[in-house]
């Protein structure tokens, strides 16, 4: 059983080039395009205008793995308020923790009851004139080398299933407080130019990131260098959008967003807020 | 949504230390440690006394619950329990919701709204084996499903819908005739009801679909009575009474479309 909550597949409207942000919206009144040779900074706008939420959206800056351009931040990007700024509800956050934590548990311990226990068949001694206790046989539990009761049984597990909505609610929940805690990165794409360990550590301590961080992406398949450059270390991991989930984000002290790894997230996570099926999810679930 | 209280929340995480697994925890009271059950009360006997019959046949006196405040003297007589096996409750359904989910192309206003096209919307539930019998039509709007709408609904509904619910009041009549709509109050038996919520189990049972049944003794009078649009009055008099209403209201009567069947396999059961 995987741990991660498997959203249901939404078609994508947004498509980022390098510096070029299309739309494919009905309206597509936010489209924006900034020509790179212009100089001149990249706002990538929320396209969810309709919001009616109290909470003001939220921004971010749109950063490169590449060291060597003039600045590292490349624009802006504009963050649905509704993911990245709901209220931070750390039970839930918990909850799925220990959802994820108990779902992959499995119980080797064992221990053998009376019957299991080689021997024992016959009353060690007749029931009266001997002077001794009553026993029927010597692997009762209250011998020495007998049964055991009510010992642990393997393979025992504790998996259960959390609700559809916690779950969708705990992601939430962790994304907003973690990027209220500027623990969220968005970057333009994991492109880096170097494909070394070392570089990519460089970058992350001269940005202040980590020590440990996760690099998301739209896909699983990711660029060259920087899953050479992760492949050695431990605390540096890539995932894609599919796989991301509340245990890994908590793991990783930094999350680094890919533009459309964010939106990706966004469309996913709000179809599931407002799905028409919601009611349909709340049924509990048999193993 | 969000709130006040969300800024403060978030704005209150930036300054306090990283999340991290190690320091998250339930809320206060939510974990409970399991009990072994034993002992509690005094343990033995549990107030059934040591040895014969008390102990052994069980011949406590009716009602006794060792010990408990009994449930015959638990609570005091309420008379308007009286009945209540036969009483049926509705969902509410309300104007304001119904204005909702129109506008949010939930459901469709060229077709007749009944159970089947409110279930549809996936966003009710109805249990007939809890003696729910249907929808009630109600005249406040406050928002059952999201209370973002805070207005009242009966004045902001502007739609033209053919309606068919089990439970209307006066208001919400005149509510829904304002704007050129039809309202009829019909009466689901529970195995007409089951087989129009869930309609799959009972498809999967290979039953012909059930004629609606008539109403039982005590709700004949709510169905043939004219003013309450009851599907059972006399269509000329229900004419009457939606004049009566739009005078009383003060609006003017439209002549509303009423929709029919087309299909001439329909039009003959209907006749029939």
């Amino acid at each position: 059983m995987s741990l991660t909550l498997r959203l249901a597949f939404y078609p994508r409207l947004h498509c980022v080039v390098r510096n070029v942000v299309t739309s494919c919206s009905k309206g597509a009144t936010d489209t924006v395009v900034v020509p790179k040779s212009s100089g001149a900074p990249l706002i990538i706008q929320d396209k969810w205008k309709d919001d009616k939420g109290a909470v003001e959206g939220r921004e971010a800056w749109v950063e490169t793995l590449d060291n060597s351009t003039n600045s590292t931040q490349l624009g802006l990007i504009h963050l649905n308020p509704r993911i990245f700024a709901s209220y931070p509800r750390l039970d839930i956050i918990h909850e799925n923790v220990v959802w994820q934590k108990k779902s992959r548990m499995v119980n080797y311990a064992h221990t053998k009851h009376r019957s299991e226990v080689r021997g024992g068949g016959k009353k060690p001694w007749p029931q009266k004139g001997s002077g001794r206790s009553r026993h029927g046989s010597i692997r009762s539990p209250l011998w020495k080398g007998g049964g055991i009761v009510h010992g642990p049984r393997a393979f025992t597990t504790q998996f259960y299933m959390l609700p559809y909505h916690k779950r969708v609610r705990g992601l939430i929940s962790t994304l907003s407080a973690k990027f209220a805690q500027d623990d969220i990165k968005i970057v333009e794409n994991l492109d880096m130019p170097s494909d070394e360990a070392g570089y990519l550590e460089q970058l992350c301590e001269d940005r202040y990131w980590g020590p440990s961080v996760l690099f998301v992406d739209e896909s699983d398949i990711m660029p060259r260098n920087i899953t050479l450059a992760t492949d050695t270390l431990g605390h540096m991991n890539l995932m894609p959008v599919y796989g991301l989930n509340v245990y890994s984000m908590l793991k990783h002290t930094t999350l680094v967003l890919t533009v459309g790894a964010t939106r990706l997230m966004e469309e996913k996570l709000l179809y599931n807020l407002d799905r028409p099926d919601g009611r349909s999810l709340v049924t509990r679930f048999r193993k | 949504m969000a709130s006040r209280g969300t800024e403060k929340a978030l704005s209150l995480l930036s300054r306090l230390p990283r999340i991290e697994l190690q320091n998250l925890k339930p809320n206060p009271g939510a974990k409970k440690n399991r009990t072994r059950g034993r002992g509690i009360h005094g343990g033995k006997t549990h107030g059934a006394g040591s040895k014969g019959s008390g102990q052994r046949q069980n011949f406590m006196r009716l009602g006794y619950e060792t010990g408990n405040n009994p449930f015959y003297l638990r609570f005091p007589c309420q008379n308007y329990y009286k009945g209540h096996h036969l009483k049926v409750s509705y969902v509410p359904l309300c104007m304001g919701q119904l204005q909702k989910l129109i506008d949010t192309n939930r459901l469709r206003t060229d077709l007749p709204i009944d159970v089947t096209q409110l279930i549809n919307t996936g966003l009710f539930n109805i249990k007939p084996l809890e003696k729910e019998g249907g929808f009630m039509l109600q005249d406040d709007g406050m928002d059952h499903f999201r209370a973002t709408v805070n207005l009242e609904g009966m004045d902001h509904f502007r739609a033209t819908v053919n309606l068919e619910v089990q439970w209307a009041s006066e208001a919400t009549i005149a509510a829904v005739e304002r704007n050129g709509g039809v309202v009829t109050t019909a009466y689901y038996d529970p195995m007409a009801l089951e087989a129009a919520v869930n309609p799959i189990p009972f498809f999967k049972r290979g039953k012909a679909i059930p004629r609606r049944m008539l109403p039982p003794q005590h709700l004949i009078d709510y169905y043939t009575d004219p003013k309450n649009r009851g599907y059972l009055a006399d269509p000329k008099l229900v004419a009457n009474e939606r004049l009566k209403l739009a005078q009383k209201y003060g609006y003017p009567l439209a002549d509303s479309a009423i929709l029919k069947p087309t299909d001439a396999k329909l039009k003959e059961y209907y006749l029939a």
